[in-house]
């Protein structure tokens, strides 16, 4: 039976069924046989009473459900009013321009929809469709902010109803978008459904203090109160750095100091702090190249100088520029040259570019990747390197704020053409890349059923990128490493794999781009990425 | 004049942070790419004429309905030319001599717009994505729009007998008033047209071409400007740093201006939306 599309005004139909359910047979098929029957496990009874999640069945912010009218009123008078600030030059001067842009260039073409992962993916949900969420936007701007909308939206067939029940329904809208931007780089018109998505995210913390757990309260937060998002304190950052030593000591047999709060470094390298956590090979990698390339480095261990994160630049601009502030001062106090950010996406894109129009006087402060550093030690031979070492296949991934919202598309495929011989790329690549599916906060999300949708729905493109890569070499006992210099898409790929078997199905595993320069690197005898 | 206060308007827009998109490799692959900026402006000009004379980027993500935009954008820009040669020649040259390229260049760009017109208007109508949130406005925007091209044709053809020297001479009249009757007791296949065409001519400023510039190349593709210390960018980031913060989240304090809220930690947010 054919399943009937949502429409527009489906948003405000107030009812407890969801607009949309995806089912098994709507996903396309990935390149192996998988127990998808149900893909998303409903929430249960209770949940379902006590929260929103008339969208999709989802829930990834856990809006609790309001207790009488009066309460659903004020709630709609709020988002009124954000959404009047959201117009306004005045109350949203960081954005106000490329959204009013983005509101108004939109011709409807719908160039955009094949361009989106999780609209693809889902067998082309009316929801998930990239214009979906804005074109409510638009509409309700149209009929509740402008002169005479009423009857004008009446007339011109656009009319809407501004209820509560539209009002969460948009509110989990904004979270079923990664805002990887593929969308706006198709847009022959330069409409950023993307920016849209994080206009109305904004919306709702910013006025409505209305947000992700994991995003805000135990995200920017935690990270303005305890100096990280994950909430490492200075003295655990201790004895990280004494255990990245014993690592160092391990893999290459030689103990080495490694710099902190070095005052007048070259450089400040900024990890995510979750890659002290969970993927500690890939600071313990960086060490290691650096000291073996003589570089005047350091990290720091003040609060805020071992966190490059800014979960704010995906929701909240306040959060966002408190956190840059923060991250620029322990620079500016450390006396470095510059700061170079290590394998996380996010925090290239908003350190180097985004900050940099909160950044006045000495907070101006030099930012930059870690890429043309890499590169030129690589390609200009300053490291011993043996690429026979890394006589394996290995395909990369591009982490969308690099690449697309960067432009560092080269000097990471000069690397791995160099040391990887066996090196393949995935299709599409490059600034045309897929999001791994846990971009924009998805990958710190696990609330409720969103783990579910974020596997297999915005990650499932992904997934099947990495094993069409790997076609060839599917063969577990082949080794293979999907290279992914971004800590926010390595925590997306481990949930992906972990979830489908993948290492122990096709022998694949996941990790950044320092561990295989390391891995070839001639001075070290032991290999540096274990596949176990 | 609308579309001098349109440009004024996004000329006078608040400085935003940046937000761009890449095509390809930026100067971030170099180090201390920070404070470089992408392309010159002979390479932001190229561009810009590649994508108006050419709709580069249909071409390349939605070649089915590129054919029709393109012919009826091609259309369109030979119509505008020669409506400028039309005025030009009544005004400068003897009108009693002239070929028949003048005739052929307008019914070709009527021609293609139409054809361009129609397609898409059929498209529009058919394509289940092209119509889903289509604004039933537009669709009478495009019946008119061919009418106007209808109107076009019959004036120049029927009216006129495809007869260049009357049409020039119509025009010329027009326009430097020397023939008051005509002005007075118009003709209804010109007079129609001439209105029909100032109405477009009203509706340019607010047409999707005349913003490209403002939305397309300049925040998405071209706003990699950096900030450099005592430049006229951080200048304005200092005035924008000092204007109040309005939103009303619990960790927002309101009423504080931006320097001060974003200097501040809050550690409201516990429970939030919850």
């Amino acid at each position: 039976m054919k399943k009937e599309r949502a429409r527009i005004n489906d948003i405000s139909r107030k009812t407890e069924e969801p607009l949309s359910n995806v089912l098994a047979q709507d996903l396309i098929p990935l390149p192996f046989t998988c127990d998808d029957a149900i893909p998303i496990k409903p929430l249960t009874e209770e949940q379902k009473n006590r929260i929103e999640s008339s969208l999709d069945g989802i829930s990834a912010l856990g809006i609790p459900k309001p207790k009488n009218k009066e309460k659903e009123k004020k709630l709609i008078e709020s988002f009124l009013q954000g959404l009047k600030k959201l117009l306004s030059q005045k109350d949203n001067w960081t954005f106000w321009q490329p959204l009013i842009q983005s509101l108004e260039s939109c011709v409807r073409c719908q160039t955009c929809n094949d361009a989106c992962p999780i609209y693809v993916s889902t067998g082309k949900q009316e929801i998930y469709r990239p214009t979906y969420r804005g074109e409510i936007l638009r509409r309700i701007i149209n009929k509740y902010l402008k002169k005479g909308g009423k009857s004008l939206a009446k007339l011109k067939g656009e009319d809407i109803e501004l209820n509560w029940t539209t009002v969460a329904r948009l509110a989990e809208l904004a979270y079923r978008c990664t805002m990887c931007r593929r969308c706006a780089q198709w847009c022959p018109l330069g409409s950023d459904n993307g920016l849209i998505t994080r206009e109305i995210r904004k919306l709702f913390s910013q006025e409505m203090g209305i947000a992700p757990k994991e995003i805000h309260e135990s995200g920017t937060v935690q990270h303005l109160k305890l100096g990280a998002s994950t909430g490492i304190t200075p003295k655990a950052f201790e004895n990280i750095v004494q255990f990245m030593e014993d690592e160092i000591e391990d893999k290459t047999g030689k103990r080495t100091k490694i710099p902190v709060d070095k005052e007048g470094a070259d450089i400040l390298l900024l990890h995510n702090s979750g890659e002290y956590l969970t993927w500690i090979e890939n600071p313990v990698a960086f060490a290691i190249i650096f000291e073996a390339a003589g570089l005047s480095w350091t990290l720091s261990s003040e609060l805020y100088g071992y966190e490059a994160t800014n979960y704010g630049v995906w929701y909240d601009d306040i959060q966002f520029a408190r956190i840059a502030l923060k991250q620029i001062e322990v620079a500016r106090k450390l006396k470095v040259k510059k700061i170079a950010a290590g394998e996380g996406g996010d925090a290239h894109k908003e350190l180097v570019v985004i900050a940099d129009r909160i950044l006045i006087d000495e907070m101006n402060f030099p930012r930059e990747s870690f890429l043309p550093l890499l590169a030129d030690l690589v390609y200009n031979e300053k490291l011993k390197l043996d690429p026979s070492k890394n006589n394996f296949p290995v395909t990369l991934h591009d982490p969308c704020n690099v690449v697309r919202l960067m432009g560092i598309v080269e000097p990471q495929r000069r690397i791995l053409k160099k040391i990887c011989p066996q090196f393949k790329e995935m299709e599409p690549h490059g600034v045309e890349n897929y999001c791994c599916g846990g971009g924009s906060g998805f990958a710190i999300m696990s609330q409720m059923n969103f783990p579910d949708w974020k596997i297999h729905i915005s990650g499932r493109m992904k997934l099947k990128q990495i094993l069409d890569a790997f076609q060839d070499v599917l063969d577990p006992s082949i080794k293979k490493y999907v290279c992914a210099p971004c800590s926010n898409c390595k925590g997306q790929i481990r949930d992906l794999f972990r979830h489908y078997n993948i290492g122990e199905k096709y022998g694949i595993r996941y990790g950044g781009l320092v561990e295989l320069v390391v891995n070839a690197m001639v001075d070290i005898e032991k290999p540096f990425i274990e596949w176990e | 004049m609308a579309s001098i206060i349109k440009l004024l308007q996004y000329a006078k827009a608040p400085l935003h942070l940046r937000w761009e998109l890449y095509q390809g490799s930026s100067v971030y692959e170099f180090p201390d790419g920070w404070n470089k900026s992408n392309l010159t402006l002979w390479q932001k000009f190229k561009s810009v004429i590649i994508d108006v004379a050419f709709l580069r980027e249909y071409y390349h993500r939605n070649r089915r309905l590129w054919i029709f935009l393109y012919l009826f954008h091609v259309g369109l820009y030979l119509l505008i030319l020669w409506h400028a040669w039309l005025f030009l020649r009544a005004l400068t040259l003897p009108i009693e001599s002239t070929s028949i390229w003048g005739l052929l260049w307008g019914h070709i760009a009527t021609a293609l717009t139409f054809i361009g017109g129609t397609g898409i208007l059929i498209k529009r109508i058919v394509n289940e994505d092209l119509k889903v949130y289509y604004p039933s406005i537009h669709y009478v925007k495009w019946i008119f729009l061919l009418l106007t091209l209808i109107g076009a044709f019959y004036a120049v053809h029927i009216h006129f007998n495809a007869h260049m020297p009357a049409l020039l001479k119509y025009v010329k009249e027009q326009v430097t008033f020397q023939n008051l009757e005509h002005k007075l007791h118009p003709a209804a296949a010109p007079a129609s047209h001439v209105l029909f065409a100032s109405i477009w001519l009203i509706y340019f400023p607010f047409s999707h071409i005349m913003k490209l510039y403002f939305r397309y190349y300049h925040h998405l593709r071209w706003d990699d400007v950096p900030n450099v210390r005592g430049s006229s960018i951080e200048k304005r980031v200092k005035e924008l740093l000092d204007q109040p913060v309005t939103w009303s989240a619990p960790h927002i304090q309101p009423g504080k201006r931006w320097r001060e809220v974003v200097s501040e930690i809050s550690h409201h947010g516990e429970g939030q939306g919850q």
